[in-house]
């Protein structure tokens, strides 16, 4: 890893931080942080990874930021959860609960034993609901690593900027908290939650080497950037009932790219934004509403979309729109289909199965993690969902036999032996009684990637 | 890995043997150097290019064999360099990436008015040539007129397919390759390679870059196939079907096939004839109109895909197909081969380099149909640049109307031009579809 921490604890200099009060108000705020372990094992590795969270309930229940945990994992590799009070060595055990599709949030719940020292963070919200103003002064809490007991020191900055991404979003001058940890005006008051891939980076040229390439250096351990309260207590409620997050709502709309202030121009949808359907996904809500691929978004509920900067953004407020509903609820959609207006009432659907919940299972001698083919491999790889079969290459081991006989990750694995793979069962008992006969030399596998096919001969001896 | 560049042959002849023979000489005197300036379209703009090639001539009328990539559509210039070094200019007979071929013509009033004289060259026997057979390329290397160089037949049989070996064109899916270590360079392209007798037995086309004395040949067979054809029609047809076959090595085994018996489909493309009758990777093509196949190394390919090639397009073809345990009969009917690679053009006033969706190029990149243009370049500060286009977009409809043909969008760029307004432009990349104003 190329990250490296940059920045020592840093003091605010400035007068309201210097006010008599700070201490006993940081002292307080500390109780809503925590930093959270756990660990994430793959086919081959077993690998620790600490993430920030913040204590939302009385419950134990603690907020880590989307970036906690790589979305290629599913909920059963996370294990061993463990929650530290900042300055402490020893951690209690702790619950993954899931991730929640709207904010990103994975939500994790802590040990009874350690609950009566943690305080929410709801406790200090503002009791007025403004944003935060140009200039003012905000400061938040930056944890050391796990070699340093979690040690918390004072980040601090004024704010520089608030912007619609599409969520409300305050940019300081300067780190202001770790990712995923609060942020706090100089009365004390919760006004934010630090985002993360907010960090600063730095470009360091080498002092010995003249030639030598330059090390961009990020800082991934605080952030300079965080979503204002109002868009975050209002959601403090959507703790999951299931890692995956579910109930998850579908429109089926993919693809969708904003059009530019020219283009909304030409299409006389000026002072808002709209966005392009790239493709109206097979058997979706919205292609059984009548949505049609080339239909431009212009409205949802009756409400245009807003002009966001930059356009791109306008993209994030459809996928919330659709995400903040539940399936089953009708969402009328305004579309631009050439010069006309079209409003489509679209029922939401059920999110078909993801890659995260399809089922998998590793074969250790041929160097295969197989899964199961999902909706979202059809819609990857532009097939027909309806009756595709095989199954997904979902890890490849390196150098393992599988590797050397050509098979690379997401490979479309359709015949195992001659034989059409129906289902992932069927792959999978294909799969293990070839692993099982240790008289066996080699097997065949006929795969697609792109669009093309070839046998690979896999050699087991 | 070794980089495979397209070079050119260089010929060595030195022998005291080849000096006295007269066929020799003979060849010697028709072999000679092509300056091409060419046309480019990239980055929104034209932009023309010079560069050197060699070639031999054929004929008493004039007619060049040289390589597809030196002299193709995109010259707008051709001068010969005779062996007695005058120049004369040529135009274009007809072009082949699929062989890496092309045939000129000199200018026959230039030359009659001229009075220039010329000998020309005589074809060889390629298929009884021997690997360590002395052979000797002749040609420009680095513009250097008429040197000779001179090596052995390494490999008689060499298979090379590269899908854009040719300037961007598909080559080699059609012949093998002679092998040869007659020092080749760059400008050695479409020189002759010949035996002691001055026998062309080969055009030199490609060499590895870095490697010592690797160089490639298309053999006399082929060219004599290709020239006949592109002489008396001006391009070659061929008919396709959509299969990608691969050599079955050692998976005979595996298939309950005989030793030598069939060849692996590797892969159907989408669309194509093979794919609408029912043909699926893994099957084995065991024969083509009841000819067996034997398909068991790569070097076999060239010809099998040659026998489908080769049928009229439009006509019907009988495979026969081992699956599993069962061989059945399937009935195809040919279309013409289309290169990936379409018509190119710059539609200067928006700074925008095109080039037509292909049948092919839609069915590599899974594309609904061939509607569109793909864009090869912007020129900066330009309208299309401006408005957010870049390479590697794909443009369907302009002003809500399909991009059929290199010709719509030419005559919108045309009203354009007459009368400068807002264009919309709808495109795809990564099939995400966006839209795009070009203004004034």
């Amino acid at each position: 890893m190329n990250y490296r921490r940059l920045l020592l604890p840093f003091l605010l200099a400035c007068a309201a931080a210097r006010a008599a009060d700070l201490p006993t108000l940081w002292a307080e705020r500390l109780k809503s942080v925590v930093a959270v372990e756990f660990y994430t094992e793959t086919e081959t590795e077993r690998r620790p990874t600490i993430s920030y969270g913040t204590v939302i309930d009385r419950n134990g229940t603690i907020i880590l930021p989307s970036i906690a945990v790589n979305p290629r994992l599913t909920p059963d590799q996370l294990k061993e959860f463990r929650v530290y009070l900042p300055g402490s060595s020893t951690g209690v055990p702790a619950v993954y609960l899931g991730q929640d599709a709207l904010t990103g949030w994975h939500f994790v719940r802590a040990a009874e034993s350690i609950r009566s020292q943690l305080v929410p963070i709801t406790v200090f919200a503002a009791k007025s609901d403004a944003e935060p103003a140009m200039a003012e002064d905000v400061w938040g809490i930056g944890l050391r690593n796990k070699d340093e007991d979690f040690m918390p020191y004072l980040l601090g900055s004024r704010i520089a900027l608030v912007q619609s991404l599409p969520q409300r979003t305050a940019i300081a001058l300067q780190e202001v908290a770790g990712p995923g940890l609060p942020v706090f005006n100089r009365a004390g008051e919760f006004i934010g939650l630090a985002s993360s891939s907010f960090g600063q980076s730095f470009v360091q040229f080498s002092r010995m080497d003249r030639s030598g390439t330059p090390v961009i250096l990020v800082n991934v351990e605080e952030s300079s950037a965080f979503q204002v309260a109002a868009e975050v207590l209002p959601y403090l409620g959507r703790i999951p009932t299931n890692v995956f997050g579910r109930p998850l709502a579908w429109l089926g709309a993919d693809g969708l790219q904003p059009v530019d202030p020219d283009v909304a121009k030409f299409l006389h949808v000026e002072n808002q934004s709209a966005v392009v359907v790239s493709e109206v996904l097979e058997g979706s809500p919205a292609e059984k509403a009548g949505m049609k691929a080339r239909d431009i978004i212009v409205a949802i509920d009756g409400k245009p979309l807003p002009r966001l900067k930059p356009d791109r953004v306008v993209v994030g407020y459809v996928d919330r729109e659709v995400e903040r509903r539940t399936p089953g609820t009708p969402i009328v959609i305004t579309v631009l289909r050439g010069e006309q207006k079209q409003e489509l009432t679209v029922v939401l659907g059920d999110e078909p199965r993801l890659m995260s919940e399809a089922a998998r299972k590793y074969f250790d001698r041929i160097g295969l993690t197989a899964r199961e083919f999902v909706y979202g491999d059809a819609v990857g790889l532009r097939v027909k969902a309806k009756g595709a079969t095989g199954v997904i290459a979902h890890f490849v081991k390196p150098n393992g036999p599988a590797s050397v006989a050509g098979l690379h990750t997401d490979d479309w694995i359709k015949e195992i032996d001659g034989v059409e793979v129906t289902s992932f069962e069927a792959a999978a008992q294909k799969l293990g009684e070839i692993e099982a006969d240790l008289q066996r030399a080699e097997f065949v596998m006929l795969v697609s990637r792109g669009g093309e096919t070839a046998v690979l001969r896999v050699k087991l001896k | 890995m070794l980089r495979f560049v397209l070079l050119g042959l260089a010929f060595g002849a030195v022998s005291a043997t080849a000096a006295m023979s007269k066929g020799f000489n003979q060849l010697f005197d028709a072999v000679v150097r092509i300056d091409v300036r060419e046309i480019a379209f990239e980055d929104g703009a034209k932009r023309f290019s010079a560069s050197i090639g060699s070639g031999v001539i054929l004929s008493a009328d004039g007619l060049i064999l040289t390589n597809a990539h030196v002299a193709s559509p995109r010259a707008v210039e051709l001068s010969v360099t005779l062996a007695s070094l005058e120049r004369v200019s040529a135009k274009l007979v007809g072009w082949d990436h699929w062989t890496d071929l092309a045939v000129l013509q000199l200018d026959q009033a230039e030359v009659k008015r001229r009075g220039l004289k010329f000998t020309h060259a005589e074809f060889g026997d390629s298929n009884r040539l021997y690997v360590g057979q002395t052979v000797y390329a002749v040609g420009t290397p680095f513009g250097l007129t008429r040197t000779a160089t001179r090596g052995i037949i390494s490999n008689n049989n060499r298979y090379f397919e590269d899908s854009n070996g040719v300037n961007g064109y598909e080559t080699g899916a059609f012949n093998t390759w002679l092998q040869t270590d007659a020092a080749i360079n760059p400008g050695n392209s479409g020189g002759p390679l010949v035996t002691e007798d001055g026998k062309v037995i080969g055009i030199s086309s490609r060499g590895y870059l870095g490697a010592n004395n690797l160089g490639f040949a298309i053999p006399a067979s082929t060219a004599i196939r290709v020239v006949q054809a592109l002489v008396r029609d001006g391009v070659i047809t061929r008919s396709y079907i959509g299969i990608v076959p691969s050599a079955l090595q050692d998976l005979e085994g595996f298939y309950a096939l005989a030793l030598n018996t069939g060849v692996l489909i590797s892969s159907v493309e989408r669309g194509s004839p093979a794919a609408k009758v029912g043909l699926r990777a893994g099957d084995i093509l065991l024969a083509i109109n009841g000819t067996k196949v034997d398909g068991r190394f790569p070097e076999q390919l060239p010809p099998i895909q040659n026998l489908i090639a080769s049928t009229p397009v439009g006509s019907t073809i009988t495979l026969t197909i081992k699956r599993g345990p069962l061989t059945s009969d399937y009935t195809v009917v040919t279309e013409k081969l289309e290169s990936r690679v379409g018509e190119e053009w710059v539609l200067e006033k928006w700074g925008l380099s095109v080039r037509k969706v292909s049948r092919t190029f839609a069915r590599v990149n899974q594309l609904d149909d061939s509607t569109g243009v793909f864009v090869i370049g912007v020129q900066p500060g330009f309208p299309a640049d401006v408005a957010g286009l870049s390479r590697g977009d794909i443009i369907t409809k302009i002003n809500q109307q399909p991009v059929g043909s290199l010709e719509m969008i030419k005559g919108i760029h045309a009203a354009y031009e007459a009368k400068p307004a807002p264009v919309l432009v709808e495109a795809q990349r990564n099939h995400q579809v966006s839209l795009y104003v070009l203004k004034p």
